[in-house]
């Protein structure tokens, strides 16, 4: 898979962000949460490469470590997302009659709810964290991820090794998770890739919007949302280095999200 | 000047104790002109006397109405305001984007103007017993609601009593609480109504007053339906009124007093800020209600706008829970007050549109605040002995609560970071505004419970509200949880008096009282700013309030 030269770009990517959320701290030239109130908004220099955001605080320091949020959440809303789909994805996809009827249904109905309201109301219920985050992107990639696994499984159910198991007196749940997950694991797989991708957009629209992250962390979503209304002013660099970490992030984990796809195809 | 002086001593047998008070304290220089035509027209005295009296003393100057008064007529003036929040109806609408539609068609009994001035508008003139605990207010006899019906004593008392009334979720009911309950205003004929209030109130005007955001006179038969109507006394009447989108107002021909020069008013609602600033620099509206500094900066380099900056003692208060751990040992709350560096918060946040503010209500805007009292400044060593008194010398954690509202994230992480080097570790749960005022009621709002918090405080004429919700030991806003009988009995003294003299020398006491005790931080008070086109003239420079009338192009 690494010889492909889009894979290694999007490993390269996430590799470095990666790091930059670990040791971080230990490169970057100012503490990222230190404010300078008398050097505000500063441009772009050789002093401050990113400049400085309104509280004077170096954003080039403060984007280097602003991928530790995203890089926890995402992943692990996505693996939420990815054992709760493929859970009920399995469950439909094998009795399939009313609880596939029923379930399906209430997976359509999920799925016509846009994320925005999924997470108003799970605001209400939960209250604002980095929990009701993991939980509201979790439970939006549910269904998406039921509906993948619901159709490799009704394609495996059909086959005889799946009849042979029955034959045998094995359990449902031993059909399901011993027989056929393995079977259906290379659709898993490339799902929930194509939903890490998904999830950090999600993570840093759900920062931007006011959920969850809490000042003064350097998460890109939270630092576009503080600072989005200086664009007008012509501060523009207190924005666009947090959107361009965003965009490479993405960018690279689709890279890999292909590759793993490719991969497991071919 | 002795000449003058036969005058004002004529002046002096016509009026009484209170006013003579005042001319004393004009006279012996304890006040100067701006606390001297502040605190006399509280006290019901005529604009043009305290003018010709001031001028007397201290030679004449332009009156703010006489500035006004010039301009072309006719002009179509397009605001651009926040998207208001509700249903309008003046009983129950809370937000600023819904309180300045009620401003075109309805009128006050009388207005604050620049510096906290307060000039008669619905009422004539208005006088308080010896005491202050009865007030009584003549009424213009020329005014009419748009619909042709003559304004009287019954629709003044109707509109208070309306206000007043607990059953009506007013929001204006809590600057009646203690003050005036339902039914105890009376009419003594159709144009002279009597409050009688609950205790002496030096103060009282100001309650009737633009002070009181929601309280425009509205027909004695008032149902509720305001939206269709805009009914009131004002130089406009209601053109068109669409949800969500906008509103517009013309002349009103019948009106009162001097027309409005402005033939129209367009007011268009938007979302946020930015979208704000984008419509005035695009050329979309011609003047804003009200922004905030952060995002407004693009403003302050437009050569075709001009950002008029108003003095306020608009605030954001820091409350600590002096009920519960860590903030319940005085000490500790001083402590991380003199962590603030509060030149660099004002040049920070604001740029220097701001007054360094020293824990209390009294903003230096307020004439009774107490000049001599010190102010507070950083001293981190001062405030690493008090924690060490206090047992807490290693630091500690809490956690502080607060809404995502103008510059508040901001100071929330600068108010962080200064408590960082004593060792107080704040962690920050910043909330949209629903969520941290809750129900507004104790045990089910965030504001109210949190252990520490920063809550906005908007522009008032005195500072009676902020002495009173906030900190008196039965306040309904009382997020400190401050329980203090000597402050309870200064704020009472202080609200009854009816004399500046007076005032300031209880103010000076319940300043350092609270420096003292230490419930609430006030790092600063903010200039308003309203920014509009360049050309744009005549509106008055009168904090959280954009009238109109007076509008016109240069």
């Amino acid at each position: 898979m690494l010889r492909s030269r889009g894979v290694l770009v999007g490993v390269t990517i996430i590799g470095f962000w990666i790091v930059c959320a670990l040791a971080g701290n230990a490169f970057v030239p100012y503490d990222p949460y230190a404010d300078d109130l008398l050097a505000t908004l500063q441009p772009p220099s050789a002093e401050h490469w990113f400049g400085t955001d309104q509280l004077g605080r170096d954003i080039f320091s403060r984007v280097i470590v602003g991928a530790r949020d995203i890089l926890t959440l995402a992943p692990v809303a996505t693996l939420l997302g990815t054992l709760c789909g493929t859970t009920l994805g399995l469950v439909t996809g094998y009795f399939r009659g009313v609880v596939d009827d029923v379930l399906s249904r209430v997976i359509d109905a999920v799925l016509a709810l846009p994320l925005v309201i999924i997470a108003l109301l799970a605001l209400v219920a939960l209250g604002p964290s980095n929990l009701t985050i993991i939980v509201v992107i979790g439970f939006a990639f549910t269904p998406i991820v039921a509906r993948t696994v619901r159709a490799a499984v009704l394609n495996e159910a059909q086959l005889d090794y799946v009849a042979a198991a029955r034959l045998r007196d094995e359990t449902a749940v031993h059909i399901m998770v011993v027989e056929i997950l393995p079977n259906v694991i290379s659709p898993v797989l490339v799902e929930s890739t194509v939903r890490l991708g998904y999830a950090i957009f999600a993570v840093a629209t759900l920062s931007f919007i006011g959920f969850g992250i809490q000042p003064p962390s350097a998460d890109w979503g939270l630092g576009i949302s503080e600072n989005y209304g200086l664009i007008t002013g012509g501060f523009w660099w207190t924005v666009l280095f947090d959107a361009l970490a965003i965009v490479s992030l993405v960018v690279g984990v689709n890279l890999l999200a292909d590759g793993v796809r490719e991969t497991l195809e071919a | 000047m002795s000449k003058d002086r036969k005058r004002l001593d004529a002046v002096r047998r016509d009026v009484g104790v209170l006013e003579n008070d005042l001319f004393d304290e004009l006279l012996s220089g304890c006040i100067g002109r701006r606390d001297f035509m502040r605190h006399g027209s509280v006290l019901g005295l005529s604009l043009p006397l305290l003018g010709g009296i001031a001028g007397a003393v201290f030679g004449p100057t332009l009156s703010p109405r006489r500035a006004m008064a010039a301009g072309t007529p006719g002009a179509t003036i397009r605001i651009g305001i926040g998207q208001p929040a509700g249903a309008i109806d003046p009983v129950t609408i809370a937000d600023n984007g819904g309180l300045v539609l009620l401003e075109p068609t309805g009128e006050f009994l009388c207005r604050t103007g620049p510096d906290l001035v307060l000039q008669p508008q619905l009422a004539e003139s208005w006088r308080p017993n010896t005491d202050g605990s009865v007030w009584t207010f003549k009424l213009r006899q020329d005014v009419t609601f748009q619909n042709g019906r003559k304004m009287t004593a019954d629709d003044v008392i109707a509109s208070i009593d309306r206000m007043a009334d607990p059953k009506n979720s007013a929001n204006a009911l809590s600057a009646f609480k203690g003050i005036l309950q339902k039914g105890n205003s009376r009419k003594i004929d159709d144009h002279t109504v009597e409050f009688h209030l609950d205790a002496p109130n030096g103060n009282f005007p100001y309650v009737l007053s633009t002070d009181n955001y929601n309280l425009v006179i509205l027909p004695a038969d008032y149902a509720g339906d305001y939206e269709k109507t805009f009914i009131g006394t004002g130089p406009f009447k209601l053109e068109k009124f669409t949800p969500k989108v906008g509103a517009s107002f013309v002349r009103n021909p019948n009106y009162w007093g001097k027309p409005a020069l402005p033939e129209r008013l367009e007011y268009s609602f938007f979302g946020d800020q930015q979208s704000q600033v984008l419509a005035l620099q695009g050329g979309d509206v011609d003047v804003l209600q009200q922004v905030a500094f952060k995002g407004a900066q693009a403003l302050f380099n437009d050569p075709n706008i001009d950002v008029m900056s108003i003095k306020s003692v608009s605030h954001q208060q820091v409350h600590m829970r002096t009920d519960m751990a860590p903030f319940q040992d005085k000490r500790v709350r001083r402590a991380l007050a003199l962590t603030l560096d509060r030149k660099k918060l004002v040049a920070g946040l604001f740029n220097g549109r701001a007054s360094i503010g020293n824990d209390t209500p009294f903003a230096a805007l307020f004439p009774s605040s107490d000049p001599t009292v010190p102010q507070r400044e950083q001293n981190l060593a001062e405030a690493k002995q008090l924690l060490e008194a206090a047992g807490v010398g290693k630091g500690f954690d809490v956690k502080l609560t607060t809404e995502r509202y103008m510059e508040i994230p901001d100071y929330a992480v600068l108010l962080q970071n200064f408590a960082k080097a004593v060792g107080i570790n704040i962690a920050l749960n910043v909330e949209d505004q629903n969520a941290y005022y809750g129900k507004a009621v104790f045990g089910q709002s965030d504001w109210l419970d949190s252990v520490l918090g920063i809550t906005d405080y908007g522009h008032r004429g005195v500072p009676n509200v902020f002495l009173s919700a906030p900190l008196t030991s039965d306040g309904t806003w009382n997020s400190a949880h401050f329980k203090n009988p000597t402050y309870d009995k200064l704020v009472a003294q202080y609200i009854a008096s009816p004399d500046l003299g007076g005032q300031r020398a209880i103010a000076g006491q319940i300043q350092r009282l609270l420096l003292d005790e230490t419930p609430l931080i006030v790092g600063y008070f903010f200039d308003e700013l309203v920014p509009m086109r360049k050309g744009l003239a005549g509106i008055p420079p009168i904090a959280n309030r954009l009238f109109m009338e007076g509008a016109h192009f240069t």
